[in-house]
């Protein structure tokens, strides 16, 4: 039954593509809807077939990811909850479940309960891909590297593995590598799962982006979005896309259309910069302002903005207090790169700058190669006066060439035209 | 952050497919995670119909049900596929031929891999060009033969056969099947794409312990043993497809000195094996390359070693080692847990261990090479061994049985689609090669034929089930000709 659903399914949709030339209608169903019908029709033929309840805790997290609506991370933990009183602690369950943490960014928890899984079942490479996942959200970088490597040694070639992999590889500064592995993880991935497919060619085109070769992602975003049309991920980057070739208004656009797709708070500061970059002062204002409030009224969340209400505090409110505030505490929480880059952004801000650029030291350390922390990494050691440093920090970031090396470049040409005048007798 | 929450998507391929299939044509553990990369069977003989010729078959990605779309059964353009040739009988591979993919996906808005005769796109009737358009989801594939160290580009870019959908998205599917053929330069003629799976086995009962059909499996009556056209018991694979690779070669590029010779000569005599790899991946790249560019993630050499006689606990370490290092299952080999098994289920004298009545599989000797001298045997190795002097029985005179009936052309000497191998190996594991009359019992599952036949001629295999018009064969259904009204029996 299942099979001639899909398979019904499959006709309508293709009929649906040809018959609508443009390509802006989305699918019938998304593959998650798809999983939670599935699964419910199960649950309704059986209402006490744990594995139904375990495949819907899952279809409702994939939904999760579709959307951005965290509600669907609660609905996939009552759906987890019927599993566990049918049948207590088994062992798909309590996968899903570290799955579950890990959407809903409780990494340290979704650690811990991934070391435990592991020890119960030590040859699981899934648990072994939570690993990985948690460790790099903290910060532990070798850790998730060796569990990465362990997936991909036991299972050459699987996906999870794979994706892991390349993600490892972008932030230890690899991004020519982690296109290969994208790309060989997008050749396994069948036509049908047209979100993973969108996804990957979007990540593809992200790394493109990255490192300057703008049509090249903004070719993939486009065939991205034919094959899963709005897809929140690529409207994103081809708005930064537009931000990078200065069509600000198409920008603005795009991010929009993101924003209505997925009403997140980060997804709102995206929009609030495009608004500012579009000269569109009065717009962005507002923007900023419903930023604020949606950010604030989940900062204290697991799942929250903060890495934007730390930038929206520093680079737009002038509130260095509450950057650093905000900052601390999510810097109590984990040590990414990326956690790493807006604590020492905040530090800066509030003229401690010495232990900023230890901070973003640290994160750029790791080997990530991303314009607008090393453009930090500049301006921080400029403040400092170690114009050496700032120079060869400012000429990374603007040799890469992507949407943040704009203004990396502006500061470069400051500070070359300073150093010149100095250097002047 | 925003990344994680798309990575943990990715689980879901690997959470869900532990549950979807539990079946076994997927022998080992780790292989059974990898579709794709299985191994299903593997075949090599001389031409039927080109006596200086070799054909060799690598059916990958077991049980493919043809209905099941929108995706269907691509190769997997990570995987490399390769068919090996031990020449020197030294175990190690002489000469290798690579098999690569691509995947074009030409409607990125479609949901289905084909689509023809439905919202304006056209019949599907050709595999390139006009006639090609409703085929979406492409595969091509490149030919490479390392020889020496040294790799030469056969072919590249040939097209593969789509699954068969149906009646209305592809009308003429006999024609598609054909122009998967290709003949490249020098007599080498390729062909890949989804077929029917030319493998049949009461896998269910076989499985279950042993647990034949009564009056059917278990030990065959002369009258169901000696019928080579018939099946008494349900072909568990009937109505499946499965992919496969085929490929034909002059005998001159296979054997050690490039000649032809006689079933006599040990010269005559390759060994042979499928295989699978996967590229060998570092999350941290280095100027070092991985010391090993490709992982093996399966092989197959004579059939059914791996599923009868390997031990689980072994069965992934055998699939990703080496022939040459088969040593380390000796024990495995010369006293296989089947042939007990055979003692204490259906009540069969053995002959004791060790069974070096069986070395004749994993080593070069007698009777398939019978040419080779002691020196000559060469390590423990899983190979295909086939005598390319011993010419092709002819099609109509082929034995099910090969030759264990005096048709000298079948398994084990070589494998051709035909061949019985679950009678045989069953009946070789009892110790039928010791002494044929003590332990000679006519073990079998009564499921003798593939009833959808065999093709006559390259590629020797026959196009794919059709998606919308074919069905299974299962117990109480009809599927067995040799039964009354031709009704598979359930007990």
């Amino acid at each position: 039954m299942q099979k001639t659903i899909a398979m019904i399914l499959a006709i309508l949709g293709t009929a649906a593509a040809f018959a609508e030339t443009a390509a802006s209608r989305p699918p019938v169903l998304s593959p998650a809807q798809l999983g939670i019908t599935r699964a419910q029709h199960l649950i309704d033929k059986n209402s006490r077939d744990y594995e139904a309840y375990n495949a819907l805790a899952v279809a409702l997290a994939r939904r999760a990811r579709e959307t951005s609506d965290p509600s669907f991370y609660t609905q996939g933990e009552q759906a987890l909850d019927k599993s566990f009183a049918i049948a207590p602690g088994n062992y798909d369950g309590a996968r899903i479940q570290v799955w579950l943490l890990l959407g809903k960014d409780e990494f340290a928890s979704a650690l811990e309960a991934a070391t435990k899984l592991n020890k119960r079942v030590p040859d699981d490479v899934m648990v072994y891909g939570f690993l990985t996942d948690s460790n790099v959200q903290l910060g532990n970088y070798n850790a998730a590297e060796n569990a990465a490597q362990w997936m991909l040694n036991i299972r050459p070639g699987n996906l999870p593995g794979l994706i892991r992999a390349a993600y490892l590889r972008e932030l230890i500064g690899d991004p020519d590598g982690a296109v290969e592995l994208m790309k060989m993880a997008l050749d396994s991935t069948p036509p049908s799962e047209a979100e993973d497919r969108a996804w990957i060619t979007t990540q593809i085109a992200h790394l493109k982006l990255a490192t300057g070769k703008t049509s090249e992602a903004e070719e993939l975003l486009q065939t991205a979005l034919v094959t899963f049309p709005g897809y929140q991920y690529a409207l994103r980057n081809l708005g930064e896309v537009r931000e990078q070739q200065k069509r600000y208004d198409d920008a603005v656009a795009l991010f929009q259309q993101r924003y209505d797709a997925a009403p997140r708070a980060e997804n709102l500061f995206d929009l609030a910069e495009a608004l500012q970059m579009a000269g569109r002062a009065t717009e962005a204002k507002t923007a900023f302002a419903e930023f604020e409030t949606k950010s604030l009224a989940e900062t204290n969340r697991a799942d929250n903005s903060n890495h934007e209400l730390i930038m929206y505090y520093a680079d737009y409110a002038n509130e260095p207090a509450k950057a650093l505030e905000v900052a601390r505490r999510e810097y109590d929480r984990r040590h990414d790169v990326f956690t790493l880059d807006c604590y020492a952004w905040a530090l800066h801000v509030n003229g401690q700058d010495a232990e900023a650029r230890k901070q973003v030291e640290a994160a750029l350390a790791v080997g990530i190669q991303d314009a607008n922390m090393l453009r930090h990494a500049g301006e921080i050691s400029l403040m400092q006066g170690d114009k050496a440093a700032a120079q060869r920090y400012l000429q990374q970031a603007s040799a890469l060439n992507a949407p943040d090396s704009e203004r990396a470049r502006q500061l470069l040409a400051a500070l070359s035209l300073t150093t010149s005048t100095s250097a002047q007798p | 952050m925003k990344q994680l929450k798309a990575l943990l998507a990715m689980a879901l391929l690997v959470l869900t497919s532990g549950n979807m299939f539990a079946s076994s044509h997927r022998e080992a553990p780790i292989t059974a995670l990898d579709r794709s990369a299985d191994v299903t069977d593997w075949y090599a003989f001389v031409s039927y119909d080109h006596p200086d010729r070799v054909t060799m078959i690598l059916n990958v990605d077991p049980l493919l049900e043809p209905a099941n779309g929108p995706n269907y059964f691509p190769f997997d353009p990570n995987v490399l596929y390769e068919m090996e040739v031990d020449n020197n009988h030294d175990g190690i591979p002489d000469i290798v031929f690579q098999f690569r993919f691509t995947t074009t996906i030409a409607l990125p808005g479609v949901f289905t891999g084909y689509v023809g005769g439905i919202a304006g796109i056209p019949q599907i009737t050709s595999l390139t060009g006009p006639g090609s358009t409703g085929l979406s989801l492409r595969q091509t594939y490149s030919v490479t033969m390392v020889k020496n160290g040294v790799a030469t580009t056969l072919a590249a870019g040939l097209p593969t056969v789509p699954s068969n959908v149906g009646p209305l998205t592809m009308p003429d599917y006999n024609s598609l099947f054909q122009q998967g053929v290709h003949n490249l330069s020098n007599n080498v003629r390729v062909f890949a794409g989804t077929v029917d799976d030319p493998f049949y086995i009461d896998l269910g009962a076989a499985f279950d312990s042993l647990n034949f059909r009564m009056g059917v499996g278990g030990i065959l009556s002369p009258s169901v043993d000696a019928d080579d056209t018939h099946n008494y018991a349900p072909d568990a694979v009937a109505g499946y497809n499965v992919n496969t690779i085929v490929l034909e070669v002059p005998i001159t590029m296979l054997t050690v000195d490039g000649k032809l010779h006689g079933a006599g000569e040990k010269e005559a005599v390759i060994g042979t094996y499928g295989a699978t790899a996967r590229p060998s991946i570092l999350v941290r790249r280095s100027n070092v390359p991985p010391p090993t560019p490709y992982q093996q993630v399966n092989r197959e050499g004579n059939s059914l070693i791996n599923e009868l006689i390997i031990g689980t606990g072994s069965k992934d370490k055998f699939s990703t080692d080496d022939p040459k290092n088969d040593g380390q299952f000796a024990a495995f080999f010369l006293d296989p847990l089947l042939a007990h098994l055979f003692n204490s289920v259906l009540g069969l004298p053995i002959p004791p261990a060790p069974r070096l009545d069986l070395l004749p599989l994993v080593q070069y000797m007698a009777p398939i090479c019978p040419g080779c001298g002691p020196q000559d045997a060469g390590p423990i190795a899983d190979l295909l061994r086939l005598n390319t002097g011993i010419p092709a029985t002819p099609v109509g005179k082929q034995k099910r049985m090969g030759f264990l009936v005096g048709d000298n052309a079948g398994f084990p000497n070589g494998r051709r689609p035909i061949d019985d191998v679950v009678d045989i190996a069953a009946r070789a594991v009892a110790g039928i090669l010791v002494d044929s009359v003590k332990y000679g019992a006519a073990i079998g599952d009564g499921v003798n034929i593939n009833e959808n036949g065999y093709g006559t001629t390259f590629p020797y295999l026959i196009p794919a089930n059709s998606g919308r018009n074919s069905h299974h064969v299962g117990p109480g259904q009809d599927g067995c000709s040799g039964q009354p009204n031709g009704i598979c029996p359930v007990n």
